[in-house]
């Protein structure tokens, strides 16, 4: 009998916890370990921050379905890593700690015979001063009640618009290596769609901020797409439909602090500026949670487990913008030194950017960090899964292997929410690192494979893809059918 | 606002009898992008 724990029930985490069950025997043990017992579809998020959906459409608690489901679940924060074991026992654990009901504050050990690291990224919003959803005029839609604080703001404002106020909105990226520019460009498109249903939109101005060295990088490196008969670069998609909407841009800004109203920003060019606004919606950056691993006699081995997020079968060794290569990037998402830990999704350290990187003349970064979006959040997690099942009947190698250099995404931006007005881009990538051997003469991505579209078709696919994976999320008969 | 899309384009992406069919189109076309499957990169560069 194994004991497979999961911290985190995001999409990697309730993925590999779904698959694990679904295909283990009931003498093994699946277990989740979160903090949220609800389990939310974070693309959506974008349709809350708009009053469009409500936070109830887009969530719905894991423990009834856990239980259903024969899952264990703590609803608590996994604190510290022992994958060694300690002086007591050998057998490898985890500390968490309760956040809810009778047992809150309480501490507990996991142990654990496989661990799966699928707990996301921290919003590091600590790491741009001032930059703190809710406060000083500027939002986040990260999680649904960031969205509901968000739209609550943004209403006001469009109240005070009809009014006759005149107002300046601000949407992007907080920090200079923030990524997600996907949700931040979907939001912004939503949001400048909404002026227009409400008919204030004269009275805004609207105006794009990013880490980005051109528009469409969205963390990488931009794509060269087939659109229609045409083949174009996605900044020039991005900016077809920027022009069209009215929307300015401000590219190659690393956001550093956030006053009342005030953003400030320094630029690739060495300048220092600021941007006022009515309304802004900043994504910060994601970093690791800062977790701490010790070794059998409490030793520090914190390097052997995390290099800020998890360490898996990547290369690392640092190396200039020319010589990256696909090759860095993991496969099978199992860290190197502990052979039954994984890290799927966002858990993982990537090797490195995906966007070339560009520094500012006294060293300050500016460029997105890359992005790793739910569909291959999905799949990496699925895989991990499989892997430990085959592990588990005995097998000696992993067979399930997904590098993102090998590997489709497709990104549906909403951008307008209506059955008959609603509109949205949408993108697909082959592959999602690109792979500059094997695809020289189309920047890295195999054409037939990446393409946009735009148009209310888009919104539809937006909206059936939310109602699939909330089913797929509830496990619902035939559930496993829905891929990642 | 600088009028990007024309009109006739704006016509299309806009109308719901076209953009049904655009519907299922791009399902098909997203599934085989998803389905075409997923592999490594490092022993056979494939
Ligand atoms: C606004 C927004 C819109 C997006 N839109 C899209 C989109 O349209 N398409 C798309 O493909 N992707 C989209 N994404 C990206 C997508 O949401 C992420 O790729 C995906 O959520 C990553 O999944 P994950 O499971 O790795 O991390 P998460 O979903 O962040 O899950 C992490 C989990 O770990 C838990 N956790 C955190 N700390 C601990 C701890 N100490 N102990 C235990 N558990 C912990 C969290 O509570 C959570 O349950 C969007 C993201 C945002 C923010």
């Amino acid at each position: 009998m194994s004991k497979i724990v999961i911290l985190g029930a995001g999409i990697s985490g309730h993925v590999a916890a779904a698959h694990l069950r679904r295909k283990l025997s009931k003498e093994h043990e699946v277990l989740v370990v979160s903090p949220n017992s609800n389990y939310q579809w974070i693309p959506s998020n974008i349709w809350v921050g708009i009053g469009r959906m409500k936070s109830e459409e887009i969530l719905f608690p894991l423990p009834p379905l856990y239980k259903k489901k024969n899952i264990g679940y703590k609803q608590a924060l996994v604190t510290t890593f022992h994958p060694e074991g300690d002086t007591e026992s050998a057998s490898p654990f985890v500390n968490i700690k309760y956040v809810n009901g009778e047992q809150k504050g309480n501490t507990e050990k996991v142990t654990y015979d496989y661990l799966i690291n699928a707990t996301g990224p921290k919003l590091a919003f600590d790491m741009t001063e001032g930059l703190n959803p809710g406060t000083n005029k500027a939002y986040s839609v990260c999680t649904y009640s960031h969205a509901e604080h968000a739209w609550h703001a943004l209403d006001d404002l469009i109240q005070q618009m009809k009014q006759g106020k005149k107002a300046k909105i601000l949407i992007g990226t907080g920090h200079a290596k923030s990524t997600c520019q996907g949700a931040a460009f979907e939001y912004i498109l939503n949001v400048e769609q909404e002026l227009r249903r409400h008919n204030v939109r004269d009275q805004a101005e609207v105006i794009w901020i990013a880490n980005e060295y051109q528009l469409g990088d969205f963390g990488m490196d931009g794509v060269l797409l087939s659109y229609g008969d045409n083949i174009m670069k996605s900044s020039e998609m991005v900016e077809m439909v920027f022009e069209d909407r009215g929307i300015k841009w401000i590219l190659g800004a690393g956001v550093n602090k956030i006053e009342d109203g005030i953003a400030h920003y320094e630029t690739l060019d060495g300048e220092y500026k600021s941007e006022t606004y009515d309304f802004a919606m900043l994504i910060p950056a994601f970093s690791g949670h800062g977790f701490k691993a010790f070794g059998k006699n409490n030793e520090d081995i914190t390097e052997k487990l995390f290099k800020g997020f998890m360490l898996v079968d990547a290369d690392y060794t640092a190396k200039p913008y020319e010589e990256w290569s696909v090759q860095d990037w993991p496969e099978t998402y199992q860290n190197p030194s502990y052979k039954n830990i994984f890290a799927p999704g966002i858990a993982f350290a990537p090797p490195h950017a995906i966007s070339k990187p560009r520094v500012r003349k006294n060293g300050t970064s500016i460029s997105p960090a890359p992005p790793r979006t739910g569909m291959p959040s999905g799949i990496t997690a699925k895989l991990v899964a499989d892997n430990i099942i085959d592990t588990i009947n005995g097998k000696k190698d992993l067979h399930h292997k997904g590098s993102l250099g090998n590997m489709g995404a497709a990104c549906i931006a909403s951008a307008g929410y209506g059955m008959t007005k609603g509109s949205g881009v949408s993108i697909t990538t082959y592959p999602i690192v690109p792979d500059y051997n094997k695809y020289p003469d189309t920047q890295g991505r195999k054409l037939g494979k990446t393409f946009g579209e735009i148009g209310l078709a888009g919104h539809w696919l937006k909206l059936a893809l939310h109602y699939a994976f909330i089913y797929k999320a509830k496990m619902k008969p035939f559930w496993w059918l829905i891929p990642e | 606002m600088t009028q990007r899309i024309s009109k006739s384009k704006r016509f299309y992406m806009m109308n719901p009898i076209i953009q049904f069919f655009k519907f299922i189109w791009l399902s098909i076309k997203i599934m085989l992008v998803v389905a075409g499957g997923h592999g490594g990169t490092r022993k056979v560069n494939n």
